[in-house]
């Protein structure tokens, strides 16, 4: 009997401790995004300094850079003058586009006039957009196909070679994952 | 606000039913987000609901889905700037006749299955929800093993700390019994010396 409440023990206790170890040290906020190798959603959104509505169906055979954003996020800031850099070495068929997330129109508009800006920032009344892409906070950033696919979600502050890396997948159309 | 949901619904009544997986394009009448949903999960199946109905609902369908940016919090409990976003848009969509299950799929398309407070019971999930209940019913049978097999061990030995012989004990020293067994008939008049409960058993 008690060979056997061991083994019954060590069955039910064995697969818990090895789910235990498996995600010791995970951010448990941390989730790999559903939405990789799926059809980006598809958006019409107003720019912050005014102008014409930018709609994801009008970039269609362009690479797209989504780079939700808040003048709040203190690694959004960071990241910034990367973005910056990025957006505009790479060219016109790369299109780079913030979308503010949780934020007041006119922080914002203060925050472009002050740190310039190489490309435009789209308000998303509501989150909607942001609840869309499956958005957990800001920075995050998605990299979309020509075709109209994500190809790979960035919830970190990203460098250069990370942006230009990601547009290349975007490029080719492979999907790099969730990070 | 409601006139716009009557408007979202006229509009999504011209909607064919095979919407599903169908391009923006193919559907021009509806609002970019409406689209995006009823391409998702097809077209609303449900009626547009207001008022107090819809307070109603927007709560208990905002119940199921969790607050991406808090810890084990629901959206209709959460305070979060997020987690009011996803209430308003819970709101808006049965507003506009998306039913429960839509709605929560149309979540768990962007937020995959985590989003759900009470996971769908298919694949994995279903250890989710009968796992415990497995484990109870082991535990409980372990327990019943053990209890029964220290039940019989106790009822064939002696009281721990009593030190006088039960009516049917038995001297070790095989000499003496048969003159114990004699006495027991003689004093009790049990034939043999054997108790008459001993007998029955």
């Amino acid at each position: 009997m008690n060979r056997k409440v061991l083994l019954v023990g060590l069955l039910l206790v064995v697969p818990l401790l090895g789910l235990l170890l498996a995600n010791l040290g995970r951010d448990p906020r941390r989730v790999d995004s559903p939405m990789i190798g799926k059809p980006a959603p598809p958006f019409s959104l107003k720019p912050v300094a005014g102008g014409e509505t930018v709609s994801l169906d009008a970039l269609r055979g362009k690479t797209v850079v989504l780079n939700f954003w808040a003048t709040w996020c203190a690694p959004c800031f960071e990241e910034h003058g990367e973005l910056q850099r990025a957006a505009r070495s790479l060219g016109p068929e790369v299109r780079f586009f913030g979308v503010v997330y949780e934020d007041e129109e006119e922080r914002v508009r203060t925050f472009l006039k002050q740190q310039g800006s190489a490309y435009p920032s789209l308000l998303d009344d509501g989150g909607k957009i942001a609840i869309a892409y499956g958005v957990y906070g800001v920075p995050e950033t998605y990299f979309i196909s020509p075709q109209g696919v994500i190809t790979s979600k960035y919830a970190q502050p990203l460098d250069e070679a990370t942006i230009r890396r990601a547009v290349r997948e975007a490029q080719a159309g492979t999907a790099g994952g969730a990070s | 606000m409601r006139s716009m949901a009557r408007l979202l619904l006229g509009a999504l009544l011209l909607v064919p039913a095979g919407v599903a997986g169908q391009t923006p394009e193919a559907l021009p009448l509806l609002s970019t987000e409406t689209s995006d949903v009823a391409r998702v999960v097809g077209p609303p199946r449900s009626q547009p609901l207001s008022g107090m109905a819809l307070d109603a609902k927007t709560y208990q369908v905002g119940a199921l889905l969790r607050c991406p940016v808090c810890q084990g919090l629901s959206v209709s409990d959460s305070p979060a700037g997020m987690a009011q976003n996803m209430k308003g848009q819970v709101r808006d969509l049965l507003a506009a006749g998306f039913d429960q299950e839509q709605i929560l799929a149309y979540f768990e398309r962007s937020y995959g299955e985590f989003v759900r407070l009470q996971p769908p019971l298919r694949g994995v999930n279903w250890l989710v929800w009968f796992g415990p209940l497995l484990g109870l019913l082991a535990g409980a049978a372990i327990v019943i093993g053990v209890l029964r097999k220290r039940a019989s061990t106790v009822a064939l030995e002696p009281e721990p700390g009593s030190e006088l012989p039960g009516p049917d004990t038995l001297p070790d020293d095989p000499e003496l019994r048969p003159y114990l067994l004699r006495v027991r008939e003689l004093a009790y008049g049990w034939p043999g010396g054997a108790s008459p409960e001993k007998e029955k058993a």
